[in-house]
């Protein structure tokens, strides 16, 4: 009797855990939300600094950085149980984040003080800090990690910087409010998210200039891969529309609607499942990417943004 | 309040906000609208509690009783610029241009402003504990603006505006020049800049503290007994500090400039309990000064009290 009342009071005492959360960053009231990532449930809802937007996994995985665009922060989460583990405060403006493929380089854009930070990876120590035109928003890099290249939402721009020598290499015109930027499987091209102009605009890195649109939606806004090293799916927040483009024939393939000004996307390790941050309703959609269908939807915070779970599909 | 005010936010946006931005070429900004919606269905629904829980009160126990309430409709239309998000604005863009230099210009200089949770990290864990913390400061800070506002002739011939309403009620917090606005809102911008800003999540309890404020200047005949009076400015300790004779006036007569709370001006030796109340306006009034009866002429005849109080004259 004994034992089974320690049994009892042992499973009341531990902490709950989960086989696997989804982090749901909300940028507008500075929480996270924590999802079940099998039941669909919130389990936890909890404050993390002023203005989190984006996030990423360490280049091993061992941990989940959050950036804190207002609190100047980075805050490092376990990415499977989504607890917070440290902060490294002191990191100016942090809006979008990336590691270089090579893992020597974090780079951080500051949206709000037109600027981008490089940074070693190792450490977080600044190694170069860049000014740029107008509103540096999302971030890619080339394969060999020699390029890192940015979009300037306010100023209709795509800047290319070298990472070797953290000097501007190019910035030409792409278009009306360009937003997420990703490279091809192929690293032959950039596929750039213009919000202005309705569409994927697709540059020739190499030659800098724009080789094709590809109409999407309006508000065509940012990027995610389904894993197949072939297909890459983008949300187009205005239209409340959700397209699949063909990265092999740089051509749209289809379109699905998702209300609610779709923003961030995460896609299962299967490809057949997609999690969607809805910005306009303070919700995350599941979709079934087999039939387009979505089959859960659930209430997080204010202004939902970022979203991340580790079992997600590889980033081509 | 979330689950009410979510679908109409979303509804207000992306039929309305948003395609106005796509059409002016706005895109990069619709992040920055979609909040302005929210803040200004924030200021709607404050404006309907004002009016749901002030004016009757008002009626039930005025502390003045008045013939007619013609007077109060200018400060109506103060309150409605301010809390529905429109001088706001103004003063964002005004003030953005020199924040955004400031700020950029530092940092790429090296200088990052040390905020609160830079001090205490700890407080990233209570988020209730720093937004007492940043209240307590930002009211402090408004307690010594106040002061300023009434020790400088020049700043006084602005905020004389405020103290001109003879009839005082839950609609005056907002009735200020805008010039008085504009400067206090740089102070408090330049503030947010070294020391950060509040945690954003906790909306309802920065809402609450702006209906303290109208409280504060209704005409409600209530008091919050002798501890409550110290803790948190009532419409009495406030009324104090508008009357002719008590707390209008320029220089060494006035008192009790706290917005929330009392303790500034008894840490400061400004505060006063238990004095008659007095008519409230500015004694020049009596003589027949007019500050304006409508919006430009307020505004115009601030700027002309400035430009008096300037060159060295009483303003």
């Amino acid at each position: 009797m004994r034992k089974l009342f320690f049994i009892l009071l042992l499973s009341f005492c531990a902490p709950l855990t989960y086989a696997e959360v989804t982090v749901v960053l909300n940028s507008g009231d500075g929480t996270i939300s924590l999802v079940d990532r099998h039941t669909y449930q919130p389990i936890k809802h909890f404050y993390v600094g002023k203005e989190p937007h984006h996030l990423m996994s360490l280049p091993d995985n061992s941990a989940l950085i959050v950036a804190d665009a207002v609190s100047n922060d980075l805050v490092f989460l376990n990415p499977t149980t989504g607890e917070i583990e440290k902060r490294i405060a002191r990191i100016s403006d942090p809006y979008q984040i990336g590691f270089s493929p090579d893992k020597k380089w974090f780079v951080a854009n500051s949206l709000r003080l037109d600027r981008v930070d490089i940074y070693r990876a190792t450490d977080f120590s600044l190694v170069a800090r860049i000014p740029l035109s107008s509103m540096p928003s999302h971030l890619a890099f080339n394969q060999d990690s020699s390029m890192v290249f940015i979009t300037l939402q306010g100023s209709h721009q795509l800047a290319a910087i070298d990472l070797k020598t953290q000097k501007v290499a190019w910035i030409i015109p792409v278009g009306n409010t360009p937003a997420g930027i990703i490279m091809t499987p192929d690293n032959q091209h950039l596929l750039i998210g213009v919000m202005g102009d309705n569409g994927i605009n697709v540059v020739d890195w190499r030659q800098a200039r724009i080789i094709k649109h590809i109409a999407t939606g309006v508000g065509a806004h940012n990027f995610m891969p389904l894993g197949d090293q072939h297909h890459i799916l983008i949300s187009n927040r205005g239209a409340d529309t959700i397209s699949l483009i063909d990265t092999q024939t740089l051509s749209l393939t289809h379109t699905f609607p998702v209300p609610g000004g779709p923003d961030d996307m995460e896609v299962s390790e299967d490809s057949k499942e997609l999690w969607v941050t809805c910005r306009w309703l303070r919700e995350v959609r599941v979709i079934n990417l087999t039939n387009d269908q979505v089959t859960h939807v659930i209430p997080v915070g204010r202004s939902p943004h970022g979203l991340f779970f580790i079992s997600h599909a590889g980033r081509q | 309040m979330n689950d009410l005010l979510t679908p109409l936010q979303a509804f207000l946006f992306e039929h309305g906000v948003e395609p106005l931005f796509q059409w002016l070429g706005l895109q990069a900004y619709v992040e920055n609208a979609y909040d302005a919606v929210y803040l200004v269905l924030l200021g709607l629904i404050e404006v309907i509690l004002l009016i749901a829980i002030f004016r009757p009160l008002e009626a039930w126990r005025p502390v003045e009783e008045w013939a007619s309430r013609r007077a109060v409709g200018l400060d109506v239309l103060y309150t409605l610029l301010h809390r529905l998000g429109f001088i706001p604005l103004v003063l964002f863009f005004l003030l953005w241009p020199i924040t955004y230099s400031l700020d950029r210009t530092l940092r790429l200089h090296g200088f990052m402003p040390l905020s609160l949770e830079d001090i205490w990290p700890e407080l990233y864990n209570h988020i209730w504990l720093s937004f007492i913390i940043y209240l307590l400061i930002i009211d402090f800070m408004g307690y010594w603006i106040h002061r300023f506002q009434h020790r400088l002739e020049w700043w006084w011939a602005l905020h004389g505006l405020h103290h001109s309403q003879r009839q005082m009620s839950y609609w005056t917090d907002d009735r200020n020049h805008l010039l008085d606005d504009l400067l206090t809102a740089a102070i408090f911008s330049v503030f947010a800049l070294v020391m950060g800003v509040p945690p954003s999540q906790l909306v309802i309890p920065m809402m609450l503290t702006r209906m303290v404020q109208s409280l504060a200047h209704s005409n409600i005949n209530i008091r919050f007994g002798s501890l409550g009076e110290r803790l948190l400015v009532s419409p009495y300790f406030h009324r104090l500090h508008h009357g002719i004779g008590i707390g209008s006036e320029s220089g060494e007569l006035s008192c009790n400039f706290a917005i929330l709370f009392p303790i500034w001006d008894i840490l400061f030796g400004t505060a006063k309990f238990n004095e008659p109340l007095q008519a409230t306006g500015i004694r020049d009034q009596l003589s027949g000064r007019s500050y304006g009866e409508g919006f430009w002429v307020q505004q115009w005849l601030g700027l002309k009290r400035l430009g008096r109080a300037l060159q060295g004259l009483k303003a």
